[in-house]
This record gives C-alpha cells, sequence and structure tokens, in this order.
C-alpha cells in the first residue's frame, strides 16, 4: 500500500530495535530511530459528488500517548493533493489537537503534531483530494419491440488511475445509491446506479435546415435525422434527478428474445423536465424537401422593405405507420437565405394568417429566434405509395433594409 | 543534524579584523533569541536575532557572516541590549574578497559578557494564509477554520523563533532577493535603502505586546498538565498593517514549511444567493454562500489575509462534500465573504428572446441636413436611407428551482448604447448600463422573468446610458 500513516511515538519510547520501522518513517520525515505503528484504514469513503474533484476520506484509530505525538502521513506514486489534506480526530476531538503539520521539502509527506491529554486509541479521519480516481456516467436503453417504451439504466464508471487500491470503499456518485466496492489499482468499475423501467419514449423526426442541413441539396431535400425522446419527469417514469453527460447505448428488443443494437449517442446534461433526444441516425423513408416558394419585396418607404416568404415543404412519409414531422425555422437563417446578407439587426416577422402551418406551432418551444412546429405524417397507403404532404410557412419578415 | 549557515564569530585573539594571517582562533556564541517578522506582499523578513558576547577592553572584532543565505548585507545592524554604556560601534567593514561577511569593530570598557541584537532583512521566508469551512447539511451555518503556513528557502535554519507574520501592503524599492546577490550598496544608497527599511522595522517593533487570545482561553486543558496547546496566534492592528504573533516558539528550519491554525470559527451562519452576473462569473447563473467577517458570525476578530477557501459540507451520511475551492482577497472586519460555488444542476435558467420588431424609423435624404420622419408627417421618397430608428426586444429570465428551498435569484444585465429597460420587476440601475433585478423562487416553481429592451439605434441614439421604465 502506498499510502499510509505513521505514528511516532515520543522519543522516550525509541527503542533500537526498532530499526526498520524506523526507516520506514524517514521517507517522510528527519532522520533518525523512531518507533512507529502502522495503524490500518477501518473505513474509506470516495465522494465523487463535485463535478471535477474527488475527495478520499478515510478513518483510521491511531495509538496515542499522552503528550505530543507524530503522526506522519506519507504517499508514493499517487497524485495526493498535498494541501487538501486535512485530519480530523473523531473521538475526543476536544482534547485530542493538531497543533502543526510540517511539510518537509522533496517528500511526499507531512507530520501532524497531535497532542492528547491521555494515552489511548483515537479515530481520526484524514481526507483528501486525489488525482486519476475519476467518475464518468453511462447509459444503456433497451427499447420495447414497438418503440412504444424502454428501460433506462444509468451507470457510474470509476476509473482508478491513481495507483491505490481502497478496499470494500464506500462511493456516493451526487445522487442515487451508494456503493460499497473494492477498487483495486487501474481498475474501472462499472456500477448500476439508477434504473427506469416503462419509460414512454418518442421517435422525433426533425427537419431543420440551420441544424442539420441537406441530405442532397441539389434536390433540395432535408436531412431528417431521427430522435428518441423521454422526459425527464415523473410522468414520464423519470424525473428523479438530472442526467449528466455520458454515452447512451440504444438497443431494441427484436421480438425473439434478443436485442439489437440501434446506436449510439450522447446524453447531454439534462435537467428535470427537459427533454433527452438521444439521435439515431438518419431517417430514409420520411423525405422533406424544402424549398423558398415565394419571395416578394414590398418597398414600404425609402429603401425600408417587407418581405412576403412562403417556405414550402413537400413531405412524403414511405412508413407504415404514422409519424409526426418537427419542421423547425431558424428566422436569422431564413432572413439571411432572403436577402443573401445577414444585417446583423433582430429578425422582425409575422406569421401571416393565412399559413396552416401556425395551428401546428409549438409556442412553449418557439423563441424570436426559432420556430417549432409539430406535422403529423399519415402511413403510407396500402398500395405502399406515400402520401405526398405539402406545408407552406407564409411569414412576413418586416422593416428590413 | 542541521547545519547553521549563519555564523556569528568574534574574533578574539586578532587584534584587527582585516588583518591578514593564517592562524585564527574563532568562538561561535549561539543564538540566544530569534523573531522572524514576515511580510507577505513582498519577499520580505525582518529576523531579530540576540547573542551573548564576551568582550576584552580596547578594540574587538566581530565577523559576522552568512554564506548560501538570502540576506541583504545592507541591513545587517549590531545593537547593544545590555552595557550598552560600555560599548561602542567604532565602523563596519564589508571585505571587497569576502561578499557574504562583515567584520564589527567594538570598543569596550567591558571585561565580561553583553548581549547584543542584529538584526537583518532576508528573502525567502514566506508565509500564506488558507481556511477550511464546513458547512452543516442543512446550508445555514458553516465552520470557518483559518490557518497560516511558513515557508522556509531562507538557507537558513532557525529554530524555536518567534513568529510574526504581517498582513498590509509595503513599499519596496528593491527587492531583497536582488539585494543579497548583489551586495553592498553604494555608501548613499545604502543610507537610503537602510533609512527605508528601518521605518518598515521600526512599526514592527511598535506592536503592542501580545494578549492573550480570546478563542485560545477556552481550550479545557489545565495548566499543570505537560500538553501542549495549539499555537495561540495573537492578532493586532499596527497603522495600515495586520500582525499575527504566534504564541511560544517554532522551529521552522530551511526548505520545510509548517502550517498552524490562525482561528477558528464555529456556526458562522451564512445566506445563499443565486446570481447572474455574466461580467463576473460567465454566461451562467452561479450560487454562493455569503458570510460575514464579524462577530455574530463568530469571525471578525481579524481581518482574513488573502488566501484559499476550502469550502465542504457535511453530507449527512457522516462523510464529507467538496463544494468550492475559491481564493479570497483580503476581508476587513465586517466585509462579506463570497464563496462561488459554481452552477447549480438543481436550478435551470433559460434565457429567452420571445420577441423583436422596430419602429420609430427616421430617414436621411442626400443633401439634406434635417432628418425625415413619417411619424412627423414628412414625405418619404424613393431615395431615402433609413439612419435612425428603435430596436424592441422581449426577453424573459426563466427559472426552475428544484431545490426543496425557496432560493433568491439576483440578474445583472448590462445593454450597450441608449436603452430603456420595460418591466415590472422592480429593477433598479448597478450602474450607468447595467440593470440589476432580483426575484425568490418557491420550491419546484418555474418562474418567467419579463422585460422589454428598447435600443435607439443610428441617428436615434442620444445617449449612451440605461433608463428604467415601467413595464406595459
Amino acid at each position: 500500500m502506498s499510502v499510509y500513516p505513521a505514528l511516532v511515538r515520543p522519543r522516550r519510547t525509541v527503542a533500537t530495535a526498532f530499526v526498520v520501522a524506523g526507516m520506514l518513517v524517514t521517507r517522510g520525515v528527519d532522520a533518525g530511530i523512531k518507533l512507529i505503528t502502522l495503524p490500518p484504514r477501518e473505513r474509506v469513503e470516495i465522494q465523487l459528488d463535485h463535478p471535477n474533484v474527488t475527495l478520499v476520506e478515510e478513518e483510521r484509530v491511531v495509538p496515542l500517548n499522552a503528550g505530543v505525538n507524530e503522526v506522519v502521513f506519507a504517499w508514493a506514486n499517487t497524485q495526493i493533493d498535498k494541501e487538501s489534506i486535512q485530519f480530523r480526530p473523531l473521538s475526543d476531538p476536544e482534547s485530542v489537537r493538531v497543533l502543526s503539520v510540517s511539510y518537509p521539502p522533496n517528500e511526499n509527506a507531512l507530520t501532524w503534531q497531535v497532542a492528547s491529554p491521555k494515552a489511548g486509541s483515537a479515530r481520526v479521519r484524514i481526507s483528501y483530494l486525489i488525482g486519476q480516481l475519476d467518475k464518468s456516467f453511462a447509459y444503456e436503453a433497451v427499447a420495447a419491440n414497438d418503440e412504444k417504451s424502454l428501460t433506462l439504466r444509468q451507470y457510474v464508471l470509476l476509473h482508478n488511475r491513481a495507483n491505490e487500491t481502497f478496499g470494500d470503499a464506500g462511493m456516493w456518485p451526487g445522487f442515487g445509491e451508494r456503493f460499497e466496492r473494492p477498487i483495486g489499482i487501474n481498475e474501472t468499475k462499472q456500477l448500476l446506479s439508477a434504473k427506469f423501467e416503462n419509460v414512454p419514449v418518442r421517435k422525433v423526426y426533425t427537419a431543420d435546415l440551420s441544424e442539420f442541413g441537406y441530405l442532397d441539396e441539389g434536390k433540395k431535400q432535408l436531412r431528417v435525422p431521427m430522435h428518441y425522446l423521454l422526459k425527464n419527469d415523473s410522468a414520464n417514469a423519470l424525473g428523479r434527478f438530472p442526467f449528466m453527460y455520458g454515452k447512451a447505448r440504444v438497443y431494441q428488443d427484436d421480438g425473439r428474445g434478443t436485442t439489437a443494437f440501434l446506436g449510439e449517442d450522447w446524453m447531454k446534461f439534462t435537467p428535470r423536465d427537459d427533454e433527452v433526444r438521444l439521435y439515431l441516425g438518419v431517417a430514409k423513408d420520411v423525405v422533406v424537401k424544402r424549398t423558398i416558394a415565394r419571395r416578394d419585396q414590398n418597398r414600404v418607404l425609402g429603401n425600408l422593405y417587407h418581405y412576403d416568404v412562403v417556405v414550402k415543404y413537400e413531405i412524403e412519409n414511405f412508413k407504415d405507420a404514422p409519424v409526426v414531422l418537427d419542421i423547425a425555422e431558424s428566422m436569422r437563417s431564413l432572413r439571411q437565405e432572403i436577402l443573401g446578407r445577414d444585417t446583423g439587426r433582430n429578425v422582425e416577422f409575422e406569421l401571416v394568417k393565412d399559413t396552416p402551418m401556425a395551428e401546428m406551432l409549438d409556442k412553449e418551444k418557439s423563441t424570436a429566434d426559432r420556430l417549432l412546429f409539430h406535422v403529423p405524417l399519415p402511413a403510407r397507403g396500402g398500395d405502399q405509395k406515400a402520401v405526398k404532404a405539402t406545408q407552406e410557412l407564409h411569414v412576413l419578415i418586416k422593416n428590413e433594409w | 543534524m542541521m547545519r547553521r549557515r549563519l555564523a556569528w564569530m568574534p574574533v578574539l585573539i586578532a587584534a584587527r579584523a582585516d588583518a591578514q594571517q593564517n592562524v585564527d582562533l574563532s568562538t561561535v556564541p549561539p543564538r540566544d533569541t530569534v523573531q522572524l517578522t514576515i511580510y507577505n506582499s513582498e519577499d520580505l523578513t525582518l529576523v531579530r536575532e540576540t547573542r551573548t558576547v564576551t568582550f576584552k577592553p580596547g578594540v574587538n572584532p566581530l565577523q559576522f557572516s552568512w554564506a548560501s543565505t538570502l540576506i541583504d548585507p545592507s541591513s545587517v545592524q549590531l545593537r547593544f541590549k545590555t552595557q550598552g554604556d560600555k560599548l561602542d560601534l567604532l565602523d563596519t567593514t564589508y571585505p571587497h574578497d569576502k561578499p557574504q561577511m562583515l567584520t564589527w569593530s567594538v570598543r569596550s570598557a567591558l571585561d565580561g559578557d553583553a548581549t547584543v541584537e542584529i538584526t537583518y532583512f532576508t528573502s525567502g521566508l514566506s508565509w500564506a494564509a488558507d481556511y477550511v469551512c464546513v458547512s452543516n447539511p442543512e446550508e445555514t451555518k458553516t465552520s470557518f477554520d483559518g490557518f497560516v503556513r511558513i515557508i522556509n528557502n531562507s538557507g537558513e535554519d532557525y529554530e524555536n523563533a518567534q513568529v510574526r507574520l504581517v498582513v498590509g501592503t509595503i513599499n519596496l524599492v528593491e527587492t531583497i532577493a536582488q539585494l543579497a546577490q548583489q551586495g553592498i550598496l553604494s555608501k548613499h544608497d545604502a543610507d537610503e535603502y537602510r533609512a527605508g527599511r528601518r521605518r518598515v522595522a521600526e512599526l514592527g517593533q511598535k506592536a503592542k505586546k501580545p494578549a492573550s487570545d480570546k478563542a485560545m482561553k477556552a481550550l479545557g486543558y489545565a495548566e499543570a498538565e505537560v500538553l501542549r496547546e495549539p499555537k495561540g496566534i495573537i492578532k493586532e492592528g499596527l497603522s495600515e498593517y495586520f500582525i499575527y504573533t504566534v504564541e511560544g516558539t517554532e522551529t521552522i528550519r530551511n526548505t520545510w514549511s509548517k502550517r498552524m491554525r490562525l482561528f477558528a470559527g464555529t456556526d458562522a451562519p451564512f445566506r445563499i444567493q443565486y446570481r447572474y452576473r455574466p461580467q463576473e462569473y460567465g454566461d451562467q447563473v452561479v450560487r454562493l454562500f455569503i458570510l460575514r467577517n464579524d462577530e455574530a458570525s463568530d469571525l471578525g476578530t481579524t481581518p482574513l489575509p488573502d488566501g484559499l477557501v476550502r469550502l465542504l459540507k457535511d453530507n449527512g451520511r457522516d462523510g464529507l462534500s467538496v463544494l468550492a475551492h475559491q481564493n479570497i482577497r483580503y476581508v476587513p472586519i465586517g466585509q462579506e465573504i463570497e464563496l462561488n460555488l459554481g452552477p447549480d444542476p438543481e436550478v435551470i435558467h433559460e434565457q429567452v428572446p420571445l420577441r423583436s420588431y422596430r419602429d420609430n424609423l427616421w430617414f436621411s435624404r442626400t443633401g439634406l441636413e434635417v432628418r425625415l420622419s413619417p411619424g412627423q408627417g414628412h414625405k418619404i421618397e424613393i431615395n431615402d436611407q433609413v439612419c435612425g430608428w428603435d430596436e424592441h426586444q422581449v426577453w424573459t429570465e426563466r427559472i426552475r428551482n428544484y431545490r426543496d428551498k425557496p432560493i433568491d435569484v439576483e440578474f445583472r444585465r448590462s445593454f450597450d448604447g441608449d436603452v430603456a429597460f420595460h418591466s415590472t420587476l422592480n429593477p433598479t440601475l448597478h450602474d450607468f448600463r447595467t440593470v440589476r433585478f432580483a426575484a425568490t423562487v418557491a420550491p419546484g416553481e418555474k418562474k418567467d422573468l419579463t422585460y422589454r429592451v428598447s435600443s435607439k439605434q443610428g441617428t436615434n441614439q442620444e445617449e449612451r446610458r440605461v433608463t428604467l421604465r415601467d413595464g406595459e
């Protein structure tokens, strides 16, 4: 073990018979023959709840003599933050006190001068920040065969590159379960921290030129990604805590007792009540062609113009099930397309009343910069032909020059 | 054994210090006492040591040398603490071939011993404060323990030294480390330099005799006990400085450092505030613990020197959680201490633009000096150009609180140009271009703080400041 505290008894008890033990302690303190004890760890807690640092707390029972004792803490080949090391007596903290801490030069060690009013054992807690012992998160989603629901598992991955073993250490990642497991050197441990069953899932197809671009620009065909959409709230069997960033692998029950891998995506930090969107690939069966059907430049005064614009979407759903297509328009990108330049000003616009898409507007998620519409698409017909639906977004871009 | 590098040698047989002879007999009187006054704003320490020296009648050469240390030679001074009426310092010689040595000639009418005091400045000794705070699980009170760490890289061991630590910024015209390297100055420079250094030293001397720190009285040890107590640290103000005196003495070996408790505060109440101040904390809402360096917080006995604060929390499971590590600047008595915990995953902030529009348009015409506005009945022609307008944007600051307690959130938004801020949020102006408004958000609540920013653009702009207006 590369981390050990050593209790050095007061010098009056020094015996030459313990030279070997004395040599051990000279790694951390000045030379001399000393009697040491090596109290083992009684308990270790690894606190992983901070996003950037890991705190290790360990308890040891240290025999103290009446008077002033030197307790040496030394380590090698581990990235302990020397400045962060704290020593807290747990038993009789009013009497057992740290007088001072000495830091020898060029050594990964320190010496506490600990005063005790009487001889006896004292339980102490030593805490420190350690590098190369960190965590990450991973998710596994297994969708039902009908893709209506899924089972979501969250794992904590503990990476121990700290060159130190921790036997039966308690660990807490900041939420969910507390674990107690041994961790060896260079081990990565994957721990199931939460499991959510029967989570409703919605497949979302999105047509958003500014974010996802064209699949075939010549034909003005948009790239239409498909996402699994989960809502992190209790109504959707989630909502216990925010999801942290991590890789999510998605599988589907193939109906034959096994699962098929659908793809993977990065789970972004998702607060409660927000939506998790997992990108699973481009949907080739939902075809969306987007064109500017009208661009009328109407002078208002002087060099001031309004632009009457119709964006036309020709949509075909070749799937044998109805789907909902999300259509998003960045108003700044649309203006740039219309004017051929970005004026730098905010976009002033209004939806023209005759636009049927206005009824599909998601007012909650639309902003002054981005409009979002939910467009229901029927399944392909019995003759295997898709119904070609046309939607028109009619907007007036105002007061431009 | 530690090697002592500062050598103090009254040469007893040599008639003159500069006499060229190959056989010398020296005695080496040890230090009786040594006091270190360490200034943390500069690489400067005043060392004051006393030694007992036996003099014989006549002229006594005394040699003082400091090989491999960082002493400023121009600052070394000798004073007689006892028998001063029988001893006179005749001259001080800095030999040209021995840069880290000087010789004093002392005329003595005494045949016996006297206590001498030697003072000098050295570099390489420093100190730094740090603080450990542990919040209770309810996040209402925190312990607040202060520590000092003394670092000795001066080249010299200081054993059983009284240590005093000075908080405050002093003015130095040259660094001690430079002076230690370049040796003695010209006579004029040395006098100037010494006078400056002496003023600093005298300030240090004027500190009152330390009184016992009340916080250390309640340690609970009987006087008869052999046990040592934690070091009490005496704090007192001095001119623009503040001096901490470590009780008793400390041994600080060369290249070692030592950390001691400065004070212990328990149950300091604090409040929690969430802030959106992009210029200070970036484009995010951060969480702060705010406490005050005053007696009500079981603090306030001393200003807090610059130092790193380690903020932890009792996590309620017989353990600690790390909340923040933050350097604080000097905190005077009575001032607040703000500890930034960073963004909180349980408090979500979104800044949403809701609507944009323009009005109050003005036009310019080639050859015409006045502006034209259709609102004023002016006829606008085809070649007229927009030259001034008002830009309006409606925003909402959306806050969701998933904590189990209400939270206070404060926003500061800065705007360039001639801006009117329309809202019903009871805003105030933090400065001429920054609006401040605040809200309390209940547990589980989603609150929208909506306002309109109207900015005069082009030739409409008359001022460069924000005005507050009632909301629609």
